[in-house]
Formats: structure tokens, C-alpha cells, sequence
């Protein structure tokens, strides 16, 4: 794959990509953005191993997953959800923001696989075979945590 | 549940417009090429060094084979002992012991310089 046609793709990922690792990390732009670009460059690194045996975007959200995984590893972070508000567009009016920073912090408070599967699934409308795909778990494990996340939320929220 | 479902798919995350994503990303694949680039190089140059090294081995192997036929060893004088063998084939091949030691020399520092390209 060339340069270019990387960069085409990347072009039409960038959006959800960022989405994703964004309500991974609480809400934490910066953070999400670094981890981003990380995943990019390993992505492109590998790009003569994509086959095309799954979406690119699947691939992608793969490599993201494992870039966020591999720094949750590294750093033990659990860095300050109340940014999250920061993040977001000052146009949408301060009961947005506050619903943004109940969202976000009751993500962070959730198990990463959850809160994984429930970005997914809600905010990029993967389908259970895609998130299976993606964190390279089982589709029935998928939906154990898909259940367990929503009842988490439920009472969170 | 519902109104849990509700409230997710009505509150994705907002993503800031950021041209500047794109143009790091760019940024950063130059610099990986930059490396890819720099690594294959290193790897050419060790490479050529590995054959250099080969052939001279090879004819430094040819040439020794070739002084033991063209100039045999008087057979008697293995019987004398080690120390009197080495004094006598250093008496026979003096004026042609150069050949292999600055094939030696050759060998190895090309051995070395591809060591210290690497690191």
C-alpha cells in the first residue's frame, strides 16, 4: 500500500478513529490524538501485512486498540476525566458539557473491555462481529460485555 | 435499558475538527520512510561487506590450496616435531606469507567496519 493511498484511507477513518479512542480515554483529546497517531504509524509500518481479509477500518481500530491497551499497560494512567468537558465544542451550551463529563466519567469508570465494546457498538455502530473482530474476543463475549457495560452505565448514570 | 441506549447513541463524542491531525500523520510516515530507508541501507552496505568478506576468504583458501600443491612439504620434516615443521614451512613460504596476512588484514577490517556501521 502506498503512502498515499494510506493517507486516503486514514482521511476517511480519522473521524471515528479519534471518536473511539477519545471515549476510551475519558475524554482526554490530547491523549486519544497521541495514541491516534501511534496506531498510524504502527499501522503503516505493517501495511504490507494487511491482506484485506477484514475492513481497513476494522484492521485500523484494531492496531488503535492495541496502541490504548499497550499505554494503559505502560502508564496505569487514569488520567482526570474532568477534561472531558474541555473537549467539547463551547457552542453546544453548558448542559451539553455537563452531560459529556456524566458520559466520560462513567465510561472511565468502567472496565476497558466494556467500555471498548460500548464505544463500538454506540457511538461508531460496529456491528457484533466487527467488535469481535476488533478486540479479538468471541461474539458471545462481546455481548456478555455490551450487557454488563449498559448495567453498569444504568447505574451510573 | 432503552433509555440508556438512547442516551449513548444521542451523545457521541464530539471530535474536533483538526487539519494538523492529517498533516502529523503525513509527518511521521516521512520520518518512518526516513528510517525504512536508513535501515535498508545499512543492510545493503553489511550485506556487501558479508560478500566482500566471502570471496576474499574463498581466495585466500584457493591460494593456500594452491601453494601446498605447487610448493609440497617435504613430508620427512613433519616427523621432526611441530616447532621444526612451523620453522621450516616459515622458511619455505617466507617471501609469500604476505599474501594471506593482507588478505587477513582485508577480511577483518571489513568485518570491523560492518560492525561499526551497524551500531
Amino acid at each position: 500500500m502506498t503512502r498515499e493511498r494510506f493517507i486516503d484511507e486514514v482521511r476517511q477513518q480519522q473521524e471515528p478513529l479519534r471518536r473511539f479512542l477519545l471515549a476510551l480515554c475519558g475524554g482526554n483529546a490530547p491523549l486519544a490524538d497521541d495514541i491516534a497517531q501511534e496506531a498510524l504509524v504502527r499501522a503503516y509500518v505493517a501495511s504490507g501485512s494487511f491482506l484485506g481479509l477484514s475492513k481497513f477500518s476494522t484492521w485500523l481500530f484494531r492496531i488503535a486498540y492495541n496502541c490504548y491497551i499497550d499505554h494503559c499497560r505502560k502508564s496505569r494512567l487514569e488520567e482526570a476525566p474532568l477534561q472531558a468537558a474541555e473537549s467539547v465544542p463551547a457552542a453546544d451550551g453548558a448542559d451539553r458539557s455537563f452531560r459529556y463529563q456524566q458520559l466520560y466519567l462513567a465510561l472511565e469508570r468502567l472496565p476497558e473491555k466494556e467500555r471498548a465494546a460500548i464505544a463500538l457498538f454506540y457511538f461508531e455502530d460496529r456491528s457484533i462481529k466487527e467488535i469481535s473482530s476488533i478486540l479479538q474476543m468471541p461474539q458471545g463475549t462481546v455481548k456478555y460485555h455490551l450487557s454488563l457495560g449498559r448495567n453498569h452505565l444504568k447505574d451510573m448514570l | 435499558m432503552k433509555e440508556i441506549e438512547k442516551f449513548l447513541r444521542e451523545n457521541k463524542p464530539l471530535v474536533k475538527e483538526d487539519p494538523g491531525f492529517i498533516l502529523e500523520a503525513r509527518r511521521r510516515m516521512e520520518q518512518v520512510e526516513g528510517i525504512k530507508a536508513e535501515v535498508d541501507r545499512q543492510r545493503g552496505r553489511g550485506r556487501r561487506a558479508l560478500v566482500v568478506a566471502l570471496v576474499a576468504g574463498l581466495a585466500l583458501g584457493v591460494a593456500a590450496s594452491a601453494l601446498a600443491y605447487l610448493y609440497p612439504v617435504n613430508a620427512a620434516s613433519v616427523d621432526e616435531g611441530l616447532w621444526q615443521s612451523f620453522r621450516l614451512f616459515l622458511q619455505e613460504y617466507r617471501g609469500l606469507l604476505i599474501y594471506p596476512l593482507a588478505a587477513l588484514a582485508i577480511t577483518l577490517s571489513l568485518v570491523l567496519s560492518k560492525k561499526t556501521a551497524v551500531q
